[in-house]
């Protein structure tokens, strides 16, 4: 007997490559969205900061506007840079 | 009595001499018969004699008086005693005829009296009033009437009833003889009016007979009395066959106007014939008009009657039938308008339906199908909604209580397919459910206002009740829209999963249908499922034409339906080892994702999916798709022909009774063959299949369709286990407490928040007590504690 896979259809979930799984601003799972957003992944990616934390763009950009003197990062104070 | 003359003071007569002349003038003093000898000039004479002796009320009176004594000794018990035995319904005819004839007679022989009284009246210029009547014959039916009356004998409507039977089977006789005449009457041995044999038909005698003793009744004023109650129920009789006759089994007609046309024509017609004596004589006067006007009202009201108790009785199948049987519900609506059968309706709909349809026997759809055509049927019937909502209470009741009723809704409204469900949801009109606040009534057509029936709900407002549409109803069996909207997400997971086909217009469509009724916020989920979906499509095309990925060099083209797993429904965790070069296939797969969208990985169910196969045997070559689990099951019966179930449970990290139900498969397909207990040997030929011809392609459903979800039972499992790890914080500081205690400490700490999860007291004393089952927690006097470690 000889099996040809002809073709393979999978199932897959996806999900970001972070350290945590949720955003520290909004307490949404990374994998979800930002409460503004209402659909995930690309409409509502993540970002990093060089001091490694990350969060929904949405969150993070809504953060830094609400501070009128210096961006810190949320989750330890130190000044937010995104990472390159 | 008769020897005690009048104490009158007389001026040239013997007082003999006078009384004797008076008897001549009236015999029946004397007990005599009338004589009409006597000259009319000698009876004038005489009562002008009376008249000058001032006697004339009294001898009025003397005389009625006994006349009423001969009829109550004579003629009455001369009359009942006629009624006494029949042996048959003629005998009981001809005794009825018998005794109106013998009461008629009387009264004829005690004309010629009347009217010499009148004539001593008109002398004496006498005006009174006897017994309520003016007239001396009036006075005289009436006291045949009340002396009849008083001496009514118990079985006197039994020959009343022969009577009328006979007759009124003549009658019907005659009118279906005009009616249908190809039944060609040389068959028939006995004529079916009058059951004699055809030569000796009596029909027509009796007919005369009938009509005559008719009249004579009249005469008497009895006809009301005496036969009005027994004539009523023949005809009640006549008109209740009549409506079943012309009713049976026909809802697609209306048949009020011709049962109308019915009773006014041959009902009718009887009625006129019995009252005006013969058919000939059209022309009748005002009082008997009236009667019939009277008796008319009567005899429609009991046609409606009859009718809409016919239909209530057939009401169910009615429903069942909806709307081919819209003429008939139509029926019903207007006789219900003119009868008082609302709550009879009521009780016999829930009856019927709670016989026919609400045992297990009954398959869900099929109830659901059925609550359909009832809320269509009943609103029709009863457009305040008030009878719908009484009569389906158990319906609704009895759906709460089946598990899978949800699951049948959502499927028949996003079935393919003419689906009454789909084609009222394609109708789109947002979602009324009975939380909403009582919102003001109509103030625009306030004059067209009327009030809502006396069983109505007062606590709900007739507004709702009117306005709810058909799913707003199935979706009100249970009262929420998330039950809906969740179960619907699991079918559509369920759906796309077992598809895979990308194609999903389709269910974009229904989506948005669903979306006008449910509301935007509530599928949301579902809305980014299917976008999943679509982007999957795209991710795939692209990977596949982007040369760098690789993917065209491998062996077999690998697509991937790539999830969203916050938005889709819990998948069961089952787990799979795949063959090395798949894994490695979709190892590959997963790079060239994360070189495309940086920062994301995929995770694989390995469980799920489908494959192409190309399956070559010694005899014969097989084209299949099935699941994952089914091919790497065959792909290593490639390496090896023979295999246990323990080993293939080792190498696939499959659980061996889940194997064994998969086996089962490739058995059924004849390409296993179970050698002994749990080992498989791989048949490379089949001799017997190899005569008949294969199908080139065979697309095999898995066997049993397993949905891919977590049931919504195991679903609920977890959203519970939420609480555990609250319940136990709280049984650690405060060791031991009460199951309400623990319930309004959830509610006050784990219940808040965007995605609180409800609980009721019961559903937590089920958890806590599998909790105690497990040995988890301890269960002593009313008290939970966690066990000492």
């Amino acid at each position: 007997m000889k099996v040809t896979i002809k073709s393979w259809t999978g199932v897959a979930t996806w999900r970001w490559v972070a350290n945590d799984d949720n955003c520290g601003i909004c307490r949404m799972a990374f994998d979800g969205c930002c409460p503004d957003c209402k659909l995930p992944g690309d409409d509502c990616p993540l970002v990093w900061g060089q001091c490694s934390h990350c969060f929904h763009i949405h969150c993070i950009m809504k953060w830094l506007n609400s501070q009128q003197v210096n961006h810190q990062c949320p989750m330890c104070r130190q000044d937010w840079k995104f990472k390159e | 009595m008769a020897a005690v003359a009048p104490v009158v003071s007389l001026h040239e007569q013997h007082p003999d001499d006078l009384w004797n002349k008076i008897c001549i003038a009236f015999p029946v003093i004397a007990n005599e018969p009338l004589m009409q000898e006597y000259l009319e000039e000698q009876v004038l004479n005489v009562l002008e004699l009376i008249c000058q002796h001032q006697l004339s009320t009294f001898i009025e009176d003397y005389v009625v008086d006994k006349i009423q004594h001969i009829t109550m000794q004579k003629i009455v018990p001369d009359f009942w005693s006629k009624f006494c035995k029949r042996e048959n319904e003629m005998q009981g005819f001809e005794s009825f005829r018998d005794a109106v004839y013998s009461v008629y007679n009387s009264l004829i022989s005690f004309c010629p009296v009347f009217e010499r009284l009148e004539k001593l009246r008109n002398i004496s210029g006498i005006h009174r009033v006897v017994n309520g009547e003016n007239t001396l014959l009036g006075t005289f039916k009436v006291i045949i009437r009340s002396s009849l009356l008083s001496q009514l004998p118990l079985n006197h409507p039994k020959i009343t009833e022969d009577f009328y039977r006979i007759s009124f089977k003549v009658f019907c006789n005659s009118d279906n003889y005009v009616g249908d005449q190809d039944d060609s009457p040389e068959d028939m041995v006995h004529c079916s009016g009058c059951e004699q044999e055809i030569g000796q038909c009596q029909c027509q005698s009796i007919i005369l007979v009938f009509h005559e003793v008719n009249q004579k009744l009249i005469e008497l004023d009895l006809l009301e009395r005496l036969a009005g109650e027994v004539i009523t129920s023949l005809i009640h009789l006549r008109i209740e066959n009549h409506v079943e006759e012309s009713c049976k089994g026909s809802f697609d007609t209306s048949h009020i106007s011709t049962l109308e046309k019915w009773l006014d024509n041959v009902v009718m017609g009887w009625l006129r014939r019995i009252f005006n004596g013969s058919s000939e004589n059209v022309k009748s006067e005002k009082k008997t008009e009236e009667a019939i006007k009277k008796f008319k009202q009567k005899l429609a009201h009991f046609l409606y009657e009859t009718y809409t108790r016919t239909r209530i009785e057939q009401l169910f199948n009615i429903i069942i039938e909806y709307p081919d049987s819209q003429p008939a519900v139509e029926d019903l609506r207007i006789c219900l308008q003119k009868t008082d059968l609302r709550p009879y309706l009521t009780q016999k709909l829930q009856r019927a339906l709670e016989t026919r349809l609400l045992h297990p026997g009954v398959n869900t759809p099929d109830i659901l199908t059925a609550y359909v055509a009832a809320i269509r049927a009943l609103r029709q019937l009863d457009s305040s909604g008030v009878l719908l909502e009484t009569v389906t209470q158990p319906v609704r009741q009895y759906l709460r209580w089946r598990d899978d009723t949800v699951r049948c809704v959502v499927s028949s409204l996003t079935e393919e397919g003419p689906s009454e469900l789909a084609d009222e949801l394609v109708r789109g009109e947002a979602l009324q459910l009975d939380e909403g606040v009582p919102s003001d009534e109509d103030t625009e057509n306030w004059e067209a206002w009327n009030p809502d029936p006396v069983d109505a709900d007062p606590s709900k407002t007739s507004k709702s009740r009117r306005t709810s549409d058909i799913i707003s109803m199935l979706v009100n069996v249970y009262g929420s829209k998330e039950l809906f909207v969740n179960e619907y997400r699991t079918l559509l997971a369920d759906r796309l999963l077992s598809q895979f086909s990308y194609n999903t217009e389709k269910e974009i469509r229904y989506l948005e249908l669903l979306k006008l009724r449910f509301g935007e916020s509530q599928l949301h989920y579902c809305e980014v499922m299917l976008k999943d979906v679509y982007d999957s499509k795209r991710i795939n095309a692209h990977l596949d034409s982007d040369p760098n990925f690789n993917l065209d060099k491998q062996q077999f083209p690998a697509t991937a339906m790539i999830l969203s797993a916050q938005f889709w429904p819990p998948f069961k965790e089952e787990t799979l080892e795949l063959p090395s070069f798949v894994k490695e296939h979709l190892q590959t797969y997963t790079k060239a994702f994360e070189t495309l969208k940086g920062n994301r990985t995929l995770c694989w169910k390995p469980h799920l999916g489908s494959v192409t196969l190309e399956i070559e045997l010694k005899d014969r070559k097989l084209n299949l798709t099935v699941s994952p689990i089914h091919a790497t099951i065959i792909w290593h019966f490639q390496s090896k022909n023979q295999w246990t179930v323990e080993e293939l449970s080792q190498i696939m990290h499959v659980p061996s009774t889940v194997l064994r139900r998969k086996i089962a498969f490739w058995q059924s397909q004849g390409l296993l063959r179970e050698i002994s207990t749990d080992t498989f040997l791989l048949v490379e030929e089949n001799p017997s299949r190899s005569k008949c011809p294969v199908p080139a392609e065979m697309v095999c459903e898995d066997e049993e369709s397993e949905s891919a979800m977590a049931s919504a039972h195991d679903q609920r499992e977890e959203e519970l286990q939420v609480f555990w790890s609250y319940i136990v914080g709280m049984l650690t500081n405060l060791d031991s407490m009460p199951l309400e205690r623990i319930h309004q400490m959830l509610k006050m700490f784990a219940s808040q928040g965007p995605t609180a999860v409800e609980c009721s007291l019961q559903e937590l004393r089920h958890f806590l007590d599998r909790k105690v089952r497990e040995h988890k927690l301890l269960f002593s006097g009313g008290f939970y504690r966690l066990p000492k470690p």
